[in-house]
């Protein structure tokens, strides 16, 4: 087993996929959190100065929070089974990671009356068009999930959107019309590693 | 040989579909290349995987997602690292600039031609010079001229796509005055005779209209 280390800010953001990915495969790995106060010592040493940073057997280095997602999905069986599932499980980050982009402006908005517009206007315009799809998707495929016939990081990364902060708070209507992807997303809350992992992380604002 | 048909929008002609026809390009590989004017979008749109452009179309099967379509013509055809590592740092350079194409659209959007100008002239100074030299570092320890391992990947083209084929193109070179090493590695992908044979089919089929 590689010895794996993990460097991101003390909050969920843009590590959390590679940590549930971590916690499902029952991966050990050093999940270090650093506060904001720290970052100046550490932001020299990432290859890009940004995080996450996967550390590998203490020498190589991964930045880029889908690529480390990505890599640690297919060296522990959670990438799909051949390279169109592959491929799909990749598309399906993707979108994933384009409404984590438009769910940016709301997150960071301080007026609760504001955000609750703001996030109200992406629900209708970008994230409820893209159910329809989804919906439409995960009935094809007919597993369950969303890429062949198990579970893939593209579950997971789902899974992590539609239950962050934001969304627990802001987003109990956002699943109403989406029955498959609601019990798909249940699913993967309920998977024992992934389950354990979420009672006990540390409770941070984003 | 799959039967390939890739679908984006006549205008730009190169955005999001570009890295592919790259790919495609420099392996050598045939493809059906369709560019739709914008009036045919809202009927091509609902029969997308996601509403979106570009789109994979493969032996019938759709894929969608620049990048995602991207890396799998990477991977069938030789350009995408030679083992798991190898393949996580072009990756990794891929997704680096499909976050310096999102920053890009900013101040590319932006309709006011003063406003526009400071725009740019602060995404050059705080977004683009911090990272050409970061990669300018990575290349000096990675020592093969390229971005990952001794050979061309889809991380260089990406590469080449942004910084020489955009950037340099829009700016001039002066921004990389301080990275011979990228600029050696986005001038050799430029020469290539497959992505130059590309460039210049490209430049002299299609108007540029806006990239």
């Amino acid at each position: 087993m590689p010895g794996y280390k993990l460097y991101y800010f003390n909050v969920r953001g843009r590590a959390e996929l590679a940590r549930l990915i971590l916690h499902c495969a029952g991966v050990p790995f050093e999940d270090f959190r650093f506060e904001g106060k720290d970052w100046p010592a550490i932001k020299p040493n990432m290859p890009f100065g940004q995080v996450p940073v996967l550390e590998v057997d203490g020498d190589k280095m991964l930045a880029q929070s889908y690529t480390i997602a990505r890599y640690l999905a297919r060296q522990h069986g959670l990438a799909g089974q051949n390279d169109w599932e592959q491929s799909q499980a990749d598309m399906y980050a993707d979108c994933i990671y384009d409404l984590h982009g438009i769910m940016r402006t709301p997150t960071w908005e301080t007026d609760p009356v504001k955000q609750k517009e703001l996030f109200d206007k992406v629900n209708e315009e970008t994230i409820q068009p893209h159910l329809e799809k989804i919906e439409q998707h995960l009935t094809k495929n007919g597993s369950g999930y969303l890429v062949g016939q198990g579970l893939t990081w593209a579950d997971i990364a789902y899974y992590a959107f539609f239950t962050t902060p934001i969304m627990t708070r802001l987003g109990s209507e956002v699943l109403t019309k989406a029955p498959h992807l609601k019990k798909l997303i249940e699913l993967v809350g309920n998977y024992p590693n992934i389950k354990k992992y979420v009672e006990t992380r540390p409770v941070t604002s984003a | 040989m799959p039967v390939y048909k890739l679908h984006y929008f006549k205008n730009p002609r190169r955005g999001r579909a570009e890295l592919s026809r790259l790919i495609l390009s420099q392996a050598g590989i045939e493809f059906e290349d369709i560019r739709f004017a914008h009036c045919e979008w809202p009927a091509i749109k609902p029969i997308t995987p996601f509403g979106q452009v570009p789109i994979l179309e493969v032996d019938g099967q759709v894929l969608a997602q620049s990048n995602t379509i991207a890396r799998y013509l990477a991977k069938r055809h030789g350009l995408a690292g030679k083992d798991d590592w190898e393949q996580a740092l072009a990756d990794m350079y891929a997704e680096n600039i499909h976050d310096l194409l999102n920053a890009v659209a900013v101040p590319f959007t932006e309709k006011n031609p003063v406003k526009q100008k400071e725009m740019y002239q602060k995404f050059m100074r705080d977004v683009i010079a911090p990272h050409v030299a970061a990669v300018e570092k990575q290349l000096k320890k990675n020592n093969t001229g390229f971005l990952v391992g001794n050979e061309l990947t889809w991380a260089d083209l990406a590469y080449y796509a942004y910084f020489s084929d955009f950037l340099e193109v829009k700016f001039g070179s002066a921004f990389l005055k301080n990275a011979p090493h990228l600029k050696a590695l986005i001038d050799r992908v430029k020469d290539l005779p497959n992505v130059k044979k590309w460039t210049e089919f490209r430049d002299s089929t299609y108007p540029e209209e806006n990239e």
